[in-house]
This record gives C-alpha cells, sequence and structure tokens, in this order.
C-alpha cells in the first residue's frame, strides 16, 4: 500500500495531524487526527510498502507482540483504503 | 495600490472601487517600493464566490476573495489569520473564540463596558504573526460584519475560547485540547508550504499561549472570570 500524495503530517499541540493539500483538498475537506502508531505507519506508508513491511517498522519501534502489530497495520491499512488515501 | 497590512507591504489588484474605500485606512505612504505579497482574484474564484454570496455586490464579492489571497500567502511569512475577536486592555492582546452564535461579540462588548481602556484590534479576523517574543495580533481592514476594530496591533497573550453556560467557570486548556478546538477558526491555504507552515503556526500558537475555555452568561461576573484568568490581576472596576 501507499499513501497518495497531496498530505502534510505535521505535530499540533503534541498530536499528529494531517491536512490534504494541492488538488487533494479539493477532493477531500477536513482533517485526519493520528495518534503515535497511526503517525509512524503514515509516514512509513507514503512510500509502496506491504503489510508485512509495516509490522516489521512497528516492531523495530514499539516493544510490542507480532500479533497485536499486524492487527494495528491491518486496520490502518483499511481505513486509510476505505477513505480512498491510497493509491 | 500598495497597503501595510499586519508589517507587510500588500500589493492589491482590485477592478472595483469597494475595496479602496475599505482599505483606505492602511494606504501606504510609499507606492513605490517593493512589496511583501500581491493580492488579486481570478473570475474563477470570484465566480465561484457569487454563487455561495449571491445576495452580495460585485465589490464585496471581490472583497472577500482578496482577503483569502492575501491570507493564504501569509504562513510562509509567519502569519496566519485566526478567525476571533482580539481585544487589548493596557497594551496586551487577548482573543476570544467560538463557532459562530456563541457569543464572541457579546462577551467583548461586556470587556468594552466593564473595562475601561480596553478596545477592540479586531471583532473577527486578525492576523496574528509568530516572532521570537510571542505572537502578535494585528488589526486588518477586515473585520467581520460589525466592522468593528483599528489599525493597531497588541502582543497576544491569551485564547479564550468560549461556550455559553448558566454559570461562569473557566479552566486553562492543554495545547493538544486548544489545537483541537482552534483548527475550525483557522484558514488552510490550499498550497503544500503554506498548509505546513499554517500547522506549525498553529502548534506555535497554542503552545506558547496559554488558552482557557471559558463557560459564560451575560454578566458583569463573566468578565471578571475571563479577565483575572488571562491577566493574573484582580478585577476591579471602576463605576
Amino acid at each position: 500500500m501507499k499513501i497518495k500524495n497531496g498530505f502534510v503530517l505535521r505535530k499540533v499541540g503534541g498530536e499528529s495531524v494531517v491536512v490534504p493539500v494541492g488538488a487533494m483538498s479539493k477532493e477531500f475537506h477536513g482533517m485526519i487526527n493520528l495518534n503515535e502508531t497511526g503517525a509512524l505507519l503514515w509516514n512509513f506508508y507514503t512510500e509502496d510498502h506491504t503489510v508485512e513491511d509495516g509490522v516489521a517498522a512497528l516492531l523495530a519501534e514499539y516493544d510490542v507482540e507480532e500479533e497485536i502489530a499486524r492487527r494495528d497495520v491491518e486496520n490502518f491499512c483499511k481505513v486509510i483504503t476505505e477513505n480512498g488515501f491510497a493509491e | 495600490m500598495i497597503y501595510d497590512i499586519a508589517g507587510l507591504r500588500i500589493l492589491i489588484q482590485n477592478r472595483c472601487k469597494y475595496t479602496e474605500m475599505f482599505c483606505k485606512a492602511y494606504l501606504s505612504d510609499d507606492q513605490t517600493s517593493p512589496y511583501d505579497i500581491s493580492a488579486t482574484v481570478t473570475n474563477e474564484e470570484f465566480y465561484e464566490e457569487k454563487k455561495a454570496s449571491s445576495q452580495f455586490s460585485d465589490g464585496y464579492i471581490e472583497n472577500i476573495c482578496l482577503y483569502r489571497a492575501i491570507c493564504r500567502q501569509m504562513p510562509v511569512l509567519n502569519r496566519m489569520l485566526l478567525h476571533a475577536a482580539v481585544l487589548e486592555y493596557e497594551g496586551n492582546g487577548y482573543a476570544f473564540l467560538g463557532r459562530s452564535g456563541t457569543g464572541k461579540s457579546t462577551h467583548t462588548g461586556l470587556w468594552l463596558k466593564h473595562l475601561e481602556g480596553s478596545k477592540i484590534v479586531n471583532g473577527d479576523k486578525p492576523i496574528l504573526q509568530s516572532t521570537e517574543q510571542g505572537f502578535i495580533a494585528y488589526g486588518t481592514p477586515w473585520m467581520g460584519k460589525e466592522g468593528l476594530g483599528c489599525n493597531s496591533s497588541a502582543p497576544l497573550k491569551g485564547l479564550c475560547f468560549l461556550e455559553q453556560a448558566k454559570e461562569n467557570s473557566i479552566t486553562r486548556l492543554t495545547p493538544a485540547e486548544a489545537a483541537s478546538r482552534i483548527f475550525v477558526q483557522i484558514l488552510f491555504p490550499e498550497d503544500e508550504k503554506n498548509a505546513a507552515r499554517t500547522l506549525e503556526l498553529t502548534d506555535k500558537l497554542v503552545t506558547e499561549t496559554p488558552a482557557y475555555l471559558l463557560k459564560c452568561n451575560i454578566s458583569k461576573e463573566a468578565v471578571k472570570t475571563s479577565f483575572e484568568a488571562m491577566t493574573g490581576k484582580p478585577y476591579s472596576p471602576k463605576n
């Protein structure tokens, strides 16, 4: 999966938010709030990676069980795809 | 013509006379030196706005579009538009925010009535500049339907989000809480640099400026509540 171009992610008041820019701002009006894991995965999937890659990226950063990491990544990819943010 | 707005030289290229009258108090004495921002309105933008605001004159519509054209170029120059009413009292600026109808103008009206020497810098659409000493709020020609404000500026010392309530109370908000409330009061430019910069400026704003949630009714006590929290001084009105 790869997240489409046309978004910027920044931390505001300690929380990660994403806003659409350029042509994307015409398609999608609003703002995306991400938790810490979400922000890590968002940055990771701005380049094309598989679910397995994402699981490995989470495991490298956090001390969590693989099963939980996989569930988080699958959820993340599902939400991104359902909202039309994936290429 | 070139205007001095929010510490910048802004070239406004208008077609309708309305904007010249509207911005008169901000006309620059120096029409020849370089400018920082140039603003013009495309036909496409004009007609899109006209669809949304068909009851207004062409001059008014062009004027709204011009402010948007100016404000979306400002973030890279460390400035941003905030939908808020900014008051000045004893040299310091205080911003009041809330969705339309929550009583921004009512509450700021109470400050004017009960705090001698307070004045409105901009009643609706001030520009904020980020500096090393914190944010500065500027008056601009654009100040909402009521047209309250003046060509002045004040260092911003507090952000006060308003909610209507029977009893008056005020609580300090964390930067994250302030951020989640402030996003709807901000203009997000479409180009990437300015959009990213808007987020960065918003982060600075909620991190550097104390923010409060004021639950208030319409009374002198409501003024006491917001005044004491934001200034740290006791409220002692002269009757």
